[in-house]
C-alpha cells in the first residue's frame, strides 16, 4: 500500500468513526427503542384481538412491509414538504426507521406471544390475575425471551440500514465517507474502510446478543 | 345445603355435545373423584366450573350464591375464581418465575398482598408440599412431580374453598405419581374439598369420599367409592372398571 493511501485511510478513520458514534449509533438506538414500543403495542392488539385496532395494525404492517425503506425515507423527507410539513433530516430518519422497524418487530413479537402455551394464561386466571396482569407479568416476558434472537437480528440489520439516511442528508458514516471518497478519488479503499466500521459495530452487537442469550438461558425458563 | 352445586351444565364443541346436562353436588370436605374413559367430558366439565371454558347452559351455586355458567360477568368470574383453585394436568407453572414466585405471583399481583407476607405464606405452602428447599428453582429445573407439587402449593396459597384437579398425575412418569398423590392424600385428610378428575383408581378407591363416573357427556353413576368399586350398578361402569383394573393387573 502506498504512503498516500495509507495516510488518507488513517486520516479519514476518525472522521468516519466520529459520525458513526454521534449519528449512526444514536439514530439506531433511538429508532429501535421507538420501534420496540410500536411493535409491542401492534403485536398486543393483534394477540388480544382488539377489534378495530387489529385491522389498523394489519394495515400498518401491510403497507410498511410492502414498500421500500428508501422510498419511505423519500416520501417523508422530500414528499411531506408538498403538504407543508418540513422535518429536519434526523427526525425524518428516526420517524421512518422506527415506523419501518416497528412493523417487522411487531410480527416477531406477535409470533413469540402466540408461541407461549395457552396454559400460562389460564394459570394466571386461576391464581386471581387479570388478563392484563398475566400478559404483563407472565406472557410478555416469556415472549420477549423467545423473540430476543430475532429482535437482535432486526437491530443488526438496522445498523446497516441507517446508511440509507445518507439519501436524506443525514450526516452519518456513509455520507461522510462518500464525501471523503470523492474528494480523494479513493472509492474502493474508503468504502471498504466504512464497511469494516459497520462490521465492527455489528460484531459488538453480535457479541452482546450472545451474552444476552446466555443470561436469558441461565435465567431458567425456556 | 351443599357447598357447590352444578346444575344442568351443557357444552358443545362445534356442534358436538360433549356435556349433556351434567349436575353435581359437592359438600364441604368432600373429595370427589371423577372417573371415566377419555372423551367422556370430565376435563371439560372441570374447566367449565372455573370458566376456563364457557358452558352453553347451566348454573353453579357456590355457598348459596348463584353464578350462570353461560354469560357470566367478568365480576362473577373473578369472584368464583377467588373461591377456587385449579391444578392442571401439565402443571402450567409460570416458566419465567421461580417456584416461590409461582406461589406468590397471584397473591402479590392478583390480590395485592404485601410482598413480605406473600413470601412467608409462599414458603409455608412450599414447605407443606416438601418443596421449600427448591424455592429458587425455575420450573425447567424441576422434575414433573416436583413441578406438580409446586403447582399444588400455588393453588393452596390462594386459600381456596375447593381445589379442582385435572388429571394431576397423568403427565407424570409412573415413579413420580406417588409424591403428588401423597400430597393430595394429606390435603384430603386435612379436610380440603377437592374435585379430582383422575385415572388413579387407587386414589379414587382409598382417598375419595365420592365417585362420579362419566361417559359420553353424562354422569352414569354416582356413589361412594366402596360401593362403586365392589359392585357398580351400571353396566357401563362395570365395563370401564374391568378394562382399567384388568390393565393395572397386567402391569
Amino acid at each position: 500500500m502506498n504512503q498516500r493511501l495509507l495516510g488518507i485511510l488513517l486520516d479519514s478513520f476518525p472522521k468516519i468513526l466520529l459520525p458513526g458514534l454521534t449519528m449512526t449509533i444514536p439514530l439506531t438506538v433511538i429508532s429501535f427503542s421507538l420501534a420496540l414500543v410500536i411493535a409491542v403495542v401492534t403485536a398486543m392488539v393483534q394477540f388480544a384481538n382488539v377489534k378495530v385496532l387489529k385491522s389498523i395494525a394489519r394495515f400498518y404492517i401491510w403497507v410498511v412491509r410492502g414498500t421500500p425503506l428508501l422510498v419511505q425515507l423519500y416520501v417523508i423527507f422530500y414528499g411531506l414538504p408538498n403538504l407543508g410539513v418540513m422535518l429536519d433530516p434526523f427526525p425524518s430518519a428516526v420517524l421512518v426507521f422506527s415506523i419501518n422497524e416497528g412493523a417487522y418487530c411487531a410480527e416477531t413479537i406477535r409470533a413469540a406471544l402466540e408461541s407461549v402455551p395457552k396454559g400460562q394464561l389460564e394459570a394466571g386466571y386461576c391464581v386471581g390475575m387479570s388478563y392484563m396482569q398475566t400478559i404483563r407479568r407472565i406472557i410478555l416476558p416469556q415472549a420477549m425471551r423467545t423473540a430476543f434472537p430475532s429482535l437482535s437480528n432486526n437491530l443488526i440489520s438496522m445498523v446497516k440500514d441507517t446508511s440509507l439516511a445518507a439519501n436524506i442528508t443525514v450526516m452519518e458514516m456513509f455520507m461522510v465517507t462518500q464525501r471523503i471518497a470523492s474528494r480523494y478519488y479513493e472509492h474502493l479503499a474508503l468504502y471498504i474502510e466504512v464497511a469494516l466500521i459497520y462490521l465492527l459495530f455489528c460484531t459488538v452487537l453480535t457479541k452482546l446478543q450472545a451474552l444476552g442469550e446466555k443470561k436469558l438461558n441461565s435465567y431458567g425458563a425456556n | 345445603m351443599a357447598m357447590l352445586q352444578i346444575r344442568n351444565l351443557r357444552k358443545c364443541f362445534d356442534g358436538l355435545e360433549v356435556l349433556k346436562s351434567v349436575s353435581l353436588e359437592v359438600e364441604k370436605g368432600d373429595v370427589v373423584a371423577i372417573l371415566g374413559p377419555s372423551g367422556s367430558g370430565k376435563t371439560t366439565f372441570l374447566r367449565c366450573i372455573n370458566f376456563l371454558e364457557t358452558a352453553d347452559e347451566g348454573e353453579l351455586i357456590f355457598d348459596g350464591e348463584v353464578f350462570p355458567l353461560h354469560g357470566a360477568t367478568r365480576k362473577d368470574i373473578g369472584a368464583l375464581r377467588k373461591k377456587t383453585a385449579f391444578v392442571f394436568q401439565n402443571y402450567n407453572l409460570f416458566r419465567n418465575k421461580t417456584a416461590l414466585q409461582n406461589v406468590t405471583e397471584g397473591l402479590i399481583i392478583g390480590r395485592k398482598m404485601p410482598k413480605d407476607q406473600a413470601n412467608a405464606l409462599g414458603m409455608r405452602m412450599l414447605q407443606k408440599v416438601g418443596m421449600a428447599d427448591r424455592a429458587d428453582s425455575y420450573p425447567n429445573q424441576l422434575s414433573g412431580g416436583q413441578q406438580q407439587r409446586v403447582a399444588i402449593a400455588r393453588a393452596l396459597a390462594t386459600d381456596p374453598e375447593i381445589i379442582l384437579f385435572d388429571e394431576p398425575t397423568s403427565a407424570l412418569d409412573p415413579e413420580l405419581t406417588g409424591e403428588v398423590l401423597a400430597v393430595m392424600r394429606a390435603l384430603a385428610q386435612e379436610g380440603m374439598t377437592m374435585l379430582v378428575v383422575t385415572h388413579e383408581m387407587n386414589f379414587a378407591k382409598n382417598v375419595s369420599s365420592k365417585v362420579v363416573f362419566m361417559e359420553g357427556g353424562v354422569v352414569v353413576e354416582e356413589s361412594d367409592p366402596t360401593a362403586f368399586f365392589q359392585n357398580p350398578k351400571q353396566e357401563r361402569a362395570r365395563a370401564f372398571l374391568k378394562t382399567i383394573l384388568g390393565e393395572e393387573r397386567k402391569e
